[in-house]
């Protein structure tokens, strides 16, 4: 097995040790510690496919903002005011069923994919690429997702502002 | 001598920690000195006369032998990872500086990306001391922490992007031969702005006087790190001084020129540790200047000066860059 392979298996082991943690711990600050896990690792999943790019963005949007934002909501809800939250998995079976059920579907597109194909050859450097994708053939759909996210800003707003 | 290239990595690696490592450790006295001569004072002295050369060793020494004490309600593993959670972010930073040309661990062609989407990484460790240690205080910090880090990471990413688009690159050596001409500190108007925003976002980012709410030693007590002690304390600190060391390479790799200066090449590395060090000693200057701030007045700094200023900044650059090119006037 060559490096990069032991690599993976590394990576993909603690990436589903801590997935499934993320919903089976009952204390709700683990269970986001345990998604910051999920998150950098698949960080470094993206680092293993060679894209560098990604995984500076994984770790500057998710790892950190999602982070952020989650933890922020804990702490503002959970031990300042009132009491623990405890986190209940009540519906653990109807999980593990969609998630099997999802894997099916994955692993059988996977089989039925042609095998062995030569792995194409990546740019130098992609991030470029990347760049003038974005503000070329997808410059409306990047519009609309800042759209959305002005509106979720604006959303925030609402709800948090104080009753007069 | 031909070793395989794990190995190899294994002895770069173990070289470039440990040198940054004593760097890092050397910064806290000259910190020292720096703030007792503005004071009047004269600082560390007896341990390694004259001037006290041998104190950030026998304070290693000394937090290394002391007592570690687990506070009884902590959050045991938690409490205990976070030291090292916060240690590693602020260590990897490390990873893309060149030093000189072809001198450095790894010269990404996104360096700068990773330089700051690693070094955000390390309020995960922050959060896990601050309510692992159970403690008020500690949890207090935190949630000021998660503030300021959300108030403070769009002005500084977007000043650091100002270079970034004069040099037409997110690499940093090429960053540095876009400077070789002019450094962007001199760029007319839009480098000195860019320069002063980047100090600005720096202080918050490491949460330096006047920033420094979520430490306020009178009424925080130290805020997050309050519960810890001995080596886990040492690691935090270490951290804490790593990252901004860090902070003031990038800043002096951005603005002032990395390892280019007059004189051979060999200089070129001293001069990029004279330039970051001079940053280092201009933020300091500021903490021992001022004094600490309301919450109110830092969140309105960032969300209606620096933000705003940064973007208009960031569209000035991009227009510069789109009429006259990017790579230096």
């Amino acid at each position: 097995m060559t490096l990069e392979a032991v690599g993976f298996w590394v990576v993909a082991a603690v990436l589903l040790a801590s997935s499934l943690a993320v919903v089976l711990t009952p204390n709700l600050f683990h269970a986001v510690l345990y998604l910051a896990a999920v998150l950098v690792t698949t960080a470094v999943v993206f680092l293993l496919l060679g894209s560098p790019f990604l995984f500076a963005v994984q770790l500057l949007l998710y790892a950190v903002g999602v982070m952020t934002i989650v933890v922020f909501a804990i702490m503002l809800t959970e031990r300042l005011i009132g009491e623990r939250i405890v986190q209940t998995s009540r519906h653990l079976l109807n999980g593990a069923v969609v998630a099997a059920a999802v894997f099916v579907g994955v692993a059988g597109f996977l089989i039925r994919a042609p095998r062995l194909v030569p792995h194409p050859a990546a740019a130098a450097d992609a991030t470029p690429a990347i760049g003038r994708a974005l503000v070329g053939p997808f410059a409306v759909t990047l519009e609309l997702l800042g759209l959305l996210l002005v509106v979720a800003l604006l959303g925030a707003l609402y709800f948090a502002r104080t009753d007069e | 001598m031909t070793l395989p290239p794990v190995a190899w990595y294994t002895l770069e690696a173990f070289i470039v920690l440990n040198a940054i490592i004593l760097l890092v450790t050397y910064v806290t006295l000259l910190e020292r000195k720096f703030a007792a001569r503005m004071q009047s004072r004269i600082g560390p002295y007896y341990v390694g006369r004259p001037h006290g050369w041998l104190q950030p060793i026998a304070d290693a020494l000394k937090l290394m032998i002391k007592e570690d004490i687990v506070p009884a309600a902590a959050d045991r593993g938690v409490y205990n990872l976070a030291p090292i959670v916060f240690l590693v972010p602020c260590m990897l930073i490390f990873a893309t500086i060149p030093f000189a040309p072809e001198l450095g661990v790894a010269d990404l062609n996104i360096g700068v990306l990773f330089f700051l989407a690693v070094s955000s990484l390390e309020i995960v460790g922050l959060f896990m001391g601050g309510w692992g240690s159970n403690n008020k205080y500690a949890l207090l910090s935190a949630m000021r922490a998660v503030n300021q880090i959300i108030s403070y990471d769009l002005p500084f990413v977007f000043a650091a992007l100002v270079p970034v688009l004069l040099a037409g690159s997110l690499q940093m050596s090429a960053i540095v031969t876009a400077q070789e001409g002019l450094w962007f500190v001199f760029y007319p108007l839009i480098g000195q702005l860019a320069f002063l925003a980047y100090l600005v976002a720096t202080l918050a980012a490491e949460n330096r006087v006047p920033f420094d709410i979520l430490e306020a030693e009178s009424e925080l007590v130290a805020g997050f790190r309050v519960e810890y002690s001995g080596m886990k304390f040492a690691l935090i600190q270490l951290a804490e001084y790593a990252h901004m060391l860090g902070t003031s390479f990038l800043g002096a790799l951005l603005f002032l020129g990395g390892w280019l200066g007059p004189g051979p090449a060999w200089l070129g590395p001293l001069w990029f540790l004279g330039k970051a060090v001079l940053i280092f000693l201009l933020v300091t200057w500021v903490r021992w200047s001022f004094v600490r701030i309301r919450v109110d007045q830092i969140l309105a700094i960032s969300w209606k000066l620096l933000l705003p200023a940064t973007i208009v900044l960031l569209l000035a650059t991009g227009l510069v860059v789109a009429t006259r090119g990017a790579g230096g006037p």
